[in-house]
């Protein structure tokens, strides 16, 4: 079973989080602004603010070999920030949307992020360096709806989309003069700009939460609103995926996921805990939550005396208050994210979620 | 003039190909829908299903109604095979709710037929009158635009339609038992509609 540490930071959600490389800064969306957390001790301190937004922040992900971080909001800025010695400064994206920006992800190799966006197009931003700013290609067809979530493939090229529109697909982000050319794989030998290596459904639809490719980057996982995870293995370029598993669980959805293994995947959402799912192409199936049940929530649950007992009688018609939830997190999890890992096996992993805690979970 | 004056009631949105109002809705349907049937089709599985009913195989009965669900059927097929559920649904006692539900949930499709089964039940509750819910669905009824209707649509616990409700819910309760609150976010996301 897993153990858990707790910082709670504040009483407000928790849009999405980021950790520095080192683990010493923790960069959170909270409403128009980024607050950045230092490690002090073994506790998180609030050091400094990224003002810029106008809008809700939506996503925020930390460089982790530069220590850019990149946010984006629903005011359709992205700006990348970077340390000086007078603090924090911001460039201006040029992402050229007309909705909100909803997520935004680092490439592995960092010369790229996409940030996807409600005006059906995901934008890949790259730095332009004769005009030194921060430019964007449009990724456009065939989305039909909101991008709601992103995650890159290790070789930098790959991109996976959920949406709205219940797919999760597989797009080609090659920018000529950015990127090596890939190494052909199971996705496509040849990848152009916005070349479609997959695009899928399930069969109970649901808008896609969350997404992610296995460490090897030869399948991908997403999970959507009809309380399932996904999994997919491609065959060959055109082709039909050799394998792609259902598992629909009798949860409520999750939102998010991430690989801990090739064979092993920790997913998170409206149910307050992570889950694990284990399997390979054969199959694979719900182990259960991570958490183990005798914890916080529970021994917070105080000893009830009699006084006590007949005073909640009085003031609220019920001998005990019910109010916690016996899991770590209080509210719906956002956003599980790798902590650390060796070897693309994850030891810890990091949740944040609406409570406006941010959980580091050892497994 | 008078176009002029219909410039006001003109619903720009459907103008739009980017609106949402003009979203494919069929590019959410998965590719392994059944083929289209008709409510002749269904009224034929409706007779099987009373058969096996009659001879005492509920457990049966309840698991060929789900599985030849018409998803890809027209709205006369649905209504029969509403019909058909709704029935077999009601011929079992409540007793034996518990087992039939743990014999239909096992094997291979189960969990389809879990989704399917709370499918039916929601639309059993959504369709208003006595009877076995044959009637038309509700959205013909509203008098007005506005979707709501205080008068209609309402079971008052009268004759059949109240009845068939405490069925429902009864059904309802057992099968969030077994197969969790996932199968009612599945109702809500599957446009395969029954």
């Amino acid at each position: 079973m897993a153990t858990a540490e707790v910082h709670h930071l504040f009483h407000n959600p928790i849009a999405d989080h980021s950790f520095s490389s080192d683990k010493k800064t923790l960069a959170v969306a909270r409403d128009n602004n980024v607050e950045l957390y230092q490690k002090a001790g073994s506790k998180f301190s609030l050091t400094d603010e990224l003002k810029g937004h106008e809008k809700t922040v939506t996503s925020v992900d930390i460089a982790p070999n530069s220590g850019r971080i990149v946010t984006c909001s629903q005011d359709r800025n992205a700006y990348v920030w970077e340390q000086t010695p007078e603090g924090w400064k911001p460039t201006l994206v040029l992402l050229r949307i007309n909705r909100a920006a909803t997520f935004v992800r680092w490439s592995p190799s960092e010369q790229k992020f996409a940030v996807g966006s409600g005006a059906r197009v995901i934008a890949v931003c790259y730095f332009e360096e004769e005009n030194d700013w921060w430019i964007s290609k449009h990724l456009k067809k065939p989305i039909r709806s909101t991008i709601t979530t992103l995650a890159w493939h290790p070789n930098s090229v790959l991109l996976a989309a959920g949406s709205t529109d219940s797919h999760a697909r597989v797009f080609s982000s090659f920018i000529k003069g950015i990127d090596a050319r890939p190494e052909p794989s199971a996705w496509g030998e040849r990848l152009p700009f916005n070349t479609i290596c997959g695009e899928f459904l399930n069969d109970s639809a649901g808008w896609i939460h969350g997404a992610c490719f296995s460490p090897s980057g030869d399948a991908l996982a997403f999970t959507g609103h009809d309380s399932s995870v996904t999994v997919v293995y491609p065959s060959a370029p055109e082709q039909p995926p050799r394998a792609m598993l259902n598992i629909s669980t009798r949860l409520l959805p999750f939102n998010s996921l991430i690989w801990s293994g090739e064979n092993e995947i920790i997913a998170a959402g409206h149910d307050c805990e992570p889950y694990r799912l284990r399997g390979d192409e054969s199959g694979w199936q719900l182990e259960g939550s991570i958490e183990s049940k005798a914890g916080p929530g529970a021994d917070s649950i105080r000893e009830e005396s009699a006084l006590n007992m007949f005073r909640q009688m009085d003031l609220k018609g019920q001998s005990q208050a019910d109010t916690q939830l016996k899991t770590v997190h209080q509210n719906t999890i956002s956003t599980i994210r790798v902590y650390e890992d060796a070897n693309g096996v994850v030891n810890k992993l990091s949740t944040s979620g609406v409570d406006g805690r941010v959980v580091i979970w050892t497994i | 003039m008078s176009t002029a004056q219909n410039y006001r009631t003109i619903n720009i949105d459907t103008l739009d190909p980017d609106s949402p109002q003009n979203f494919p809705l069929p590019t959410l349907l998965p590719s392994t829908l059944p083929p289209p049937s008709t409510s002749s089709a269904a009224a034929n599985t409706a007779t099987q299903v009373r058969q096996l009913l009659r001879s005492g195989d509920a457990t049966g009965a309840l698991r060929v109604v789900l599985d030849t669900a018409p998803l890809g059927g027209d709205e006369g097929a649905k209504q029969v095979h509403l019909a058909t559920v709704v029935d077999v649904l009601q011929g079992i006692r409540q007793g034996e709710m518990g087992r039939v539900l743990e014999g239909v949930l096992v094997g291979e499709g189960g969990g389809e037929r879990g989704d399917c089964l709370m499918k039916y039940l929601y639309k059993g509750m959504a369709s208003t009158g006595p009877g076995s819910g044959s009637q038309s669905p509700r959205k013909g009824i509203s008098p007005q635009s506005t979707g709501f209707s205080q008068v209609q649509g309402r079971n008052l616990g009268e004759g059949g339609g109240g009845q068939q409700m405490s069925v429902l819910l009864n059904w309802h309760e057992k099968l969030v038992e077994l197969a969790g609150t996932g199968s009612i976010v599945r109702v809500m996301t599957d446009r395969r509609t029954v």
